[in-house]
């Protein structure tokens, strides 16, 4: 069948819409010229001035230890609630929890930010814990919101995982803790490196909510390039910028790849 | 298979200890009753089969046998033990289930072994169960394969496999032969039964193949909403069936209704209206007079000729409406006067007839009295 040529046109605009930008972006970060908006030459020197940055690196730094920690965390809690939801049966206020789970998926990153920062202000008051803002309330409160990607992720594929499977491995003389890291684990193992990915993603790039919960001494990558940018684009951003849009694409292709690859293999030819 | 032992020596018919006891077992899926009160006995070196159509309760009581499904009330022993509050990992038994469930990040030999693993069974002595095993189900080469590398056949075997390696004492397998194709099911039969016997175990096994539980099976249970409604060797269903449904589940049937007319111990005299006729039966029924009865005529046992036979009890006369030849038999399709249908078959022993009956010949279909059976239900 010849396809129209008006989907190929509209689809050129879609893309173009959504990728000239950040190919412009990309282009100026090789530029030569402190104006950003002016071009002089190629050049890399602005990714060596990144380098040399301590500012910049201890921010990186920072960024990636949040993201790492927290999505870790998440994917571990994520993968407990999709449990709970896909296994667990019909419980009363199943519902609730499943619509309460992927609420943080729909919630404004404002209202977020602003529950956790009221959130850890009290607990300190009356516990004394967590001592000040800092690297632990970002984790935790990237946490919150990651953990429901993660959740939604795994629920996906858990609920196609075969349960005779598991019940045969019952049945053969595992234990439900055996059963799980045997059979039910490596079954939902891509999903859980997608969740992992999507998670580390997501929390890279957050701004909003870390702006609100960071503390002095706790500036992550995307808040040190907006507080850059307030003072006028120098090209460095756009150097930076180029690197994360790097690392996140990667990242999600990675995700959607194992995802793809795995989905298929098992139940290809039933 | 039961005629190879003569039939003192069958353990249901000489009052041996059964293995399985199930005992007035329910089981409830809310308000849904999925197995009803059922009990039953099998006997050790079994191949006892479940046999009924989709949603009947057979898979559900396979289940409670394995512990993977709970029992809502009633008690099930396996070899003199209670097997309330054993969790599935404990039982002597293991399933076979009909999706296989193969592991399908496991290859072949990683499959077949898991559960001896489980057990705790040394490395040496596993690899060495394992290659008889697989020696036994024919699948040498195949060690390194993944399921999802593997025929419907041979995921079958290794699934056989993989539930034999553990040497239960009571194998369950869950329409085993389901996902094959004819050909191939009706070979792995008879392999079943090979390995049944080799090994001694006993099985239950499901299905809703009447055929495959005939062939397969020491006996039979037939089994409808949950409840049993009769168990009998396979040759005792066919030709003594209890009821209607066990009669027209178990191969095809002519059923004639009507009222009796006269009974003594061997000797019942049924009046069909839709026939228009009187059928003599040669045994005979409890039942009331003028009760409401059944009679059952499988397709294979009444004559058809052109000429009234003489000295046959039951003779009634149609014109043949259709034939159809399925090469080994052929079956003929008798439309009586009353607008009643008799199907009947006839073996094609001889490459051609001289005179065949055919098509809108009159007939006559006639049959002596012990060859049907009356129904009271």
């Amino acid at each position: 069948m010849k396809r129209s040529p008006f989907l190929w046109i509209m689809a050129l605009v879609g893309f173009v819409f959504l990728y000239a930008p950040i190919l412009s972006l990309v282009v100026y970060s090789f530029n030569e010229s402190r104006l950003v908006t002016v071009w002089s030459g190629f050049s890399t020197k602005w990714y060596g001035e990144l380098l040399r940055d301590p500012q910049i690196l201890g921010a990186a730094w920072i960024s990636l230890k949040v993201a790492v920690a927290s999505a870790t965390i998440s994917l571990v809690l994520g993968t407990m609630a999709s449990l709970v939801l896909v296994r667990y049966g019909r419980f009363r206020f199943r519902e609730l929890f499943s619509g309460m789970t992927t609420a943080p998926l729909v919630m404004p990153d404002v209202i977020t930010g602003i529950s956790l920062l009221l959130l850890f202000v009290t607990m300190e008051s009356l516990f004394g814990w967590p001592a000040g803002r800092g690297l632990l309330t970002i984790i935790i409160a990237h946490t919150t919101f990651c953990m429901a990607y993660v959740a939604v992720v795994v629920e996906t594929r858990l609920i196609n995982v075969d349960r005779s499977v598991e019940e045969a491995a019952a049945d053969l003389g595992a234990r439900p803790l055996r059963i799980f890291f045997d059979v039910t684990l490596p079954s939902i193992a891509p999903a859980l490196v997608s969740g992992w990915l999507l998670a580390f993603t997501l929390s890279l790039d957050d701004l909003v909510i870390a702006s609100f919960v960071a503390g002095p001494g706790s500036t992550t990558l995307p808040m040190l390039i907006f507080s850059k940018v307030r003072l006028g684009v120098s090209p460095d951003v756009n150097a930076l910028a180029t690197i994360l849009i790097a690392l996140v694409a990667i990242g999600i292709a990675i995700s959607a790849f194992v995802m793809t690859r795995t989905g298929r293999s098992p139940e290809a030819d039933t | 298979m039961n005629d190879r032992q003569s039939p003192s020596e069958l353990p249901w018919r000489n009052g041996s200890e059964p293995f399985v006891r199930i005992v007035d077992v329910s089981r409830n899926f809310g308000p849904v009753v999925a197995v009803n009160n059922v009990s039953l006995d099998i006997y050790k070196g079994e191949l006892f089969c479940l046999l009924g159509s989709s949603g009947c309760g057979k898979t559900t009581l396979l289940r409670m046998l394995a512990g993977l499904e709970t029992v809502s009330s009633g008690r099930i022993e396996i070899d003199g033990q209670d097997m309330a509050g054993i969790s599935p990992w404990d039982r002597p038994t293991n399933i076979m289930f009909q999706s296989y469930a193969l592991f399908p990040h496991m290859n072949v030999e990683r499959n077949i072994a898991y559960g001896l693993y489980r057990d705790g069974v040394p490395r040496s002595e596993v690899t060495d169960r394992v290659a008889d095993m697989i020696k036994l189900v024919q699948l040498s080469g195949m060690e390194r394969r993944k399921p999802d590398q593997l025929s419907g056949g041979q995921r079958q075997r290794v699934a056989l496999a993989r539930s034999l390696i553990k040497r239960p004492k009571l194998l369950l397998l869950d329409e085993p032969l389901a996902a094959l194709d004819k050909k191939l099911r009706e070979e792995t039969q008879f392999e079943l039964v090979n390995i049944q016997e080799k090994l001694g175990v006993t099985f239950v096994v499901v299905t809703h193949d009447q055929e495959e539980a005939m062939t397969l099976a020491t006996r039979i249970g037939v089994m409808r909403n949950g409840v049993i409604e009769q168990v009998a060797e396979p040759r005792e269903i066919y030709e003594y069936p209890l009821n209607r449904f066990v009669a027209d589940f178990i191969g095809s049937v002519n059923m004639f209704e009507g009222v009796v007319a006269e009974t003594d111990p061997d000797r019942t005299l049924i009046r069909c209206e839709d026939a228009d006729m009187t059928i003599n039966v040669s045994h005979g029924v409890s039942c009331s007079p003028n009760q409401r009865l059944w009679f059952a005529l499988r397709p294979e046992k009444p004559e058809i000729s052109r000429q009234r036979p003489d000295g046959v009890e039951n003779v009634v006369e149609g014109v043949v409406e259709e034939i159809a030849y399925r090469g080994n038999l052929s079956i003929f399709r008798v439309r009586l006067k009353t607008g009643k249908q008799i199907d009947l078959t006839r073996t094609n022993q001889e490459r051609s007839a001289e005179e065949p009956i055919t098509w809108d010949d009159n007939v006559f279909v006639s049959w002596d009295a012990a060859s049907g059976v009356v129904l009271t239900s």
